[in-house]
């Protein structure tokens, strides 16, 4: 019997190296007579940068090389366009890509001016200091508002006005629906920017080999083939010179993926150019201001609804702060348009959005990517609509959800990988019955609530649903070697920041080869080992290069059983994998291991039979049509403190549908960490830029995580609805629990001070900022 | 950034005027001030090491303005100060009220930008520093302010 490992709580293969500190990381990289990199970074959100003097740094002893813009000749150009927009018709998108150095103008707090290159960082961060810079301040694009006012400061000079993108999207007619709805409710929404916060900030090491002839670039990056492939094009290597390892990585979550970060292009090229190993790894401050962060938006939306609660349409038109510029197209505000429908049965939407240009830190996907804020606005407005109409607020969204029978289900609208927004399968009832169920929603309804109400406590439920769209194309590849040891090799191109690659892959290979996890040994994120592919985002890497090491292993499995078949002298259909050996079922002493077979099939005298491969190895690809779409339900019990305002999860539970779990553990990781992303997004987290542009809570002092304290044991429950677009069945969840926490939280805090009517439209929340909505609903009473 | 408020000084008017306008003075009462010279009519330069909370003590070079000068009553000034750790810009309306014969009452509003790492990483402190250092500096002038007239013999 060929041993199941796919679905099963498998340890994870990566952590005996991890736990006894041998996993490399970037800045752990160490070459003789490595460089060390500082950069000058711009103090003001908005200037025009008039002289900068670069002599005192240059004389600095222990200073190599001292460069600003003019100094990078023709390798100063701006990024590129990582993902074009969706063909959506009407579209405006104006692609405006960050620079390596600012040139001209500054356009935010932290944007590189120059670039130190030193013996030690220590030297090349002083020489910072002898870099004198004469600007000129320009008054900064800050509010999302005031930055479409005709006369405001333009980011772009070259552009009309502030708008990066505009965008509508339509299913059904709205207005018609609205015209015949019972209730509608509108209300404006609004949800601010975060930091991913990874534990590991970004770094980027590149050495020049030039008897090799091959530039190795160690890099944080998500997603090291593009990488790859753009440094090549950008210095005129071949793609095959350069090696991209984007080795242990602590924590991606989006603003790692391949970005062509200034630094990621100019670490490389100094290497090339000084002909010696440079290094720079981000230091704290500057991640704040450097690296890309999370959406802020602000939302007109209104629901129309039958007087049974059912949903008749949704109007949402909003504002989307990109930053100051928009290197990674429209996938967030794309991302939140889409996923505002969630597991419902809207038939009427009309979504308008414009992408804005301001004077902040670039924005890209960070963990949900823009689907919480379109889960925020969809439930909330139910919940209003629940409130307004005299419904239960569970009761309103069993009455929308999608029924199984409906899938797949065609939502009519463009997602943000250019497909139809078709979802590929689900059975979302039962997600939320199971939810109900394991919070007890009704009897803390009943009993307990009122119970505690009585006794002066304020507490609340929260309970709502989500989907997230996942895993999507292009494609991933995967090649798949038993070796003549036995033990087997995967690499694949994708990158691998803390998901359990190394294990989850395993047990998709192990499962077919019927050999142990442990015997598996993969590779993620080296160029030299594979390099076709994209990378590691949009909770995709189980499902697409999961799909490919399925198949690869499939291919080596059908060379063992042709080479086991002579060797065995048995006919195929009577042959199993299992225990690292082929064996002739039902005759015990008939079998031979795969290293053997391996041995066999790369002979090294006599003739091998015309139109074989050598070696038991096979390389596939997986492309999905498009995403499949994985769905939950999360419930919360709060107690909050009206004094103070603060907050307490009681309970958090999670149940989860992301297809076939490949482990459930990995899972559970994966919606424990994202649910405290979403608990750190609802409660703690938010940047806070002043009128001129200046991040002022550039620090761990002030822009509060969640701590172990803050975040509750998880409950979770996995539901499995294979998916039907990928031969594992499995659909991605990397950032399910960020998703829909926002939305929990409000309902459940709201539902908590019940007695006080708040109404809560925004995220982040804080005690500060709930205290103050609490004080305007008390003024509003009286 | 606003810093606001109000000073009594215990001395006439037009010495309070004469000291605010002398740099070798002012040098003196600016709590971390390592230089101010005089770099043209009504125009000083200078440096200064400043701290704020987390953020440890750095040079920022500054440059001040006098603006609208009506002696001895009021005049505003420009500051510009920049440094590795940040800059300031702004400007400052200074009116001084003669309550009494020796009383000087200064009414003083500053606004401020704030830029860089002391606003990034000491936002949180830097009203109270602004406002400590305001005070400091208005401390020192006063007595400095007293120790002149005790010099000239005023009773």
């Amino acid at each position: 019997m060929t041993r199941r490992l796919v679905g099963e709580p498998i340890r994870r293969n990566e952590d005996a190296r991890l736990l006894t500190g041998r996993a490399l990381f970037v800045d752990d990289v160490q070459v003789a007579g490595m460089l060390h990199v500082a950069f000058l970074r711009s103090q003001h959100a908005h200037a025009r940068l008039k002289d900068i003097d670069l002599s005192a740094a240059r004389r600095r002893p222990g200073v190599v090389a001292v460069y600003g813009a003019a100094d990078l000749g023709d390798y100063w150009r701006p990024g590129p366009l990582l993902v074009p927009p969706p063909p959506i018709a009407g579209l405006v998108f104006n692609a405006c890509t960050q620079v390596p150095l600012a040139k001209d103008k500054v356009r935010h707090v932290g944007e590189p001016i120059a670039m130190v290159v030193a013996e030690s960082r220590y030297v090349a961060e002083d020489a910072l200091e002898d870099i004198v810079v004469d600007v000129e301040p320009l008054p900064a694009v800050v509010d999302l508002e005031a930055a479409l006012v005709s006369g405001a400061p333009l980011v772009h000079d070259h552009l009309a006005s502030n708008v990066a993108a505009h965008v509508i999207q339509r299913k059904g007619d709205y207005e018609r629906a609205r015209a015949r709805a019972h209730a509608v409710i509108a209300r404006r929404f609004r949800y601010d920017r975060g930091a991913s916060a990874a534990i590991e900030n970004r770094a980027v090491a590149a050495q020049w080999d030039p008897r090799a002839e091959e530039l190795t670039v160690w890099d944080t990056t998500q997603a090291p083939i593009p990488i790859r492939n753009g440094l090549a094009r950008l210095f005129g290597l071949l793609e095959s010179q350069v090696r991209v390892v984007a080795p242990f990585v602590g924590g991606g979550f989006g603003p790692k993926i391949m970005m062509f970060y200034p630094e990621e292009v100019l670490v490389p090229w100094a290497a090339l150019k000084l002909g010696r190993a440079v290094k720079w790894t981000e230091d704290r401050q500057e991640n704040f201001s450097a690296t890309t962060q999370e959406r802020g938006q602000l939302h007109d939306a209104e629901i129309a609804v039958a007087e049974d609660g059912r949903i008749l349409g949704v109007r949402d038109v909003f504002l989307h702060d990109t930053g100051a510029y928009d290197p990674y197209g429209l996938t967030v505000p794309i991302n939140s348009q889409c996923t505002l429908l969630g597991p419902y049965d809207i038939p009427n939407y009309y979504s308008e959005f414009t992408a804005i240009f301001t004077n902040k830190t670039i924005v890209t996907p960070v963990r949900g990517a823009g689907r919480q804020h379109g889960v925020f606005v969809i439930e909330r407005l139910l919940d209003f609509a629940a409130r307004e109409i005299g419904l239960d607020r569970v009761e309103i969204r069993r009455r929308n959800l999608l029924r199984p029978e409906q899938f797949p289900y065609n939502h009519e609208i463009i997602f943000q990988d250019s497909a139809p927004l078709v979802y590929d399968s689900g059975n979302y009832e039962p997600a939320l019955d199971e939810a109900l169920r394991i919070i007890d929603y009704d009897g803390f309804v009943r009993d307990e609530q009122p119970r505690l109400r009585a006794a002066g406590r304020h507490v609340g439920i929260g309970v709502v649903c989500y989907v997230e769209g996942t895993g999507i194309g292009p494609y991933e590849g995967a090649r798949v070697t038993v070796e003549p040891s036995g033990r087997v090799r995967v690499a694949t191109g994708v990158g691998t920041q803390g998901q359990g690659h190394f294990t989850s892959f395993a047990q998709i290979v192990a499962e077919v080869l019927g050999v142990d996890p442990e015997q598996v040994h993969v590779t993620t994120g080296d160029t030299r080992e594979f390099h076709w592919g994209t990378g590691t985002f949009a909770s995709r890497g189980a499902v697409v290069a999961g799909s490919a090491c399925h198949a690869a292993a499939l291919a080596v499995r059908e060379k063992i059983l042709e080479l086991a078949s002579r060797h065995l002298e048995a006919a195929r259909e009577d042959l199993e994998l299992a225990g690292g050996r082929v064996r002739v079922r039902g005759v015990p002493d008939s079998a031979v291991p795969l290293g053997e077979l391996a041995l066999e099939a790369n002979p090294l005298r006599g003739a091998v039979r015309p139109g074989t491969e050598p070696g038991l190895e096979a390389t596939a690809y997986f492309g999905p049509d498009r995403g499949s779409t994985a769905n939950g339900v999360h419930a919360m019990l709060v107690e909050v403190d009206p004094e103070t305002a603060l907050v307490e999860i009681k309970r958090y539970v999670v149940v989860h549908d992301c297809g076939r779990v490949i482990n459930p553990m990995l899972v559970d990781g994966q919606i424990h960490g994202g649910v405290a992303h979403g608990i750190g997004n609802a409660f703690y987290e938010q940047l806070v830029y002043d009128t001129d542009g200046q991040l002022l809570n550039a620090s761990f002092m002030d822009y509060l995580l969640p701590t172990a304290t803050d975040v509750p044991r998880i409950e979770t429950a996995h539901r499995e609805t294979p998916s039907p677009l990928n031969p594992v069945g499995a659909k991605g969840v990397g950032e399910a629990g960020a998703i829909p926490t926002g939305a929990a939280f409000a309902q459940a805090v709201e539902d908590a001070l019940a007695d006080h009517k708040v109404e809560i439209t925004e995220i982040p929340l804080s005690p500060n900022r709930l205290f103050e909505l609490l004080m305007q609903a008390e003024e509003g009473r009286t | 950034m606003i810093v606001q408020g109000t000073f009594t000084f215990a001395g006439p008017r037009a010495t309070v005027w004469e000291l605010l306008q002398n740099p070798d003075v002012l040098v003196k009462a600016l709590p971390g001030a390592k230089r101010l010279v005089r770099a043209g009519e009504d125009r000083y330069e200078g440096l200064m090491k400043v701290g704020v909370g987390p953020v440890t003590a750095a040079d920022f070079a500054l440059t001040v303005s006098l603006r609208d000068k009506v002696p001895p009553e009021r005049y505003t000034m420009e500051v510009d100060s920049k440094g590795t750790l940040g800059f300031t810009r702004g400007g400052a309306r200074v009116e001084l009220e003669a309550l009494a014969d020796r009383v000087t009452l200064m009414r003083y509003t500053a606004e401020l930008q704030v830029g860089g790492k002391i606003a990034s990483v000491g936002q949180r402190l830097l009203d109270q520093v602004a406002k400590l250092m305001t005070r400091q500096a208005l401390e020192a002038l006063n007595q400095e302010l007293r120790a002149r007239l005790a010099e000239r013999g005023s009773p």
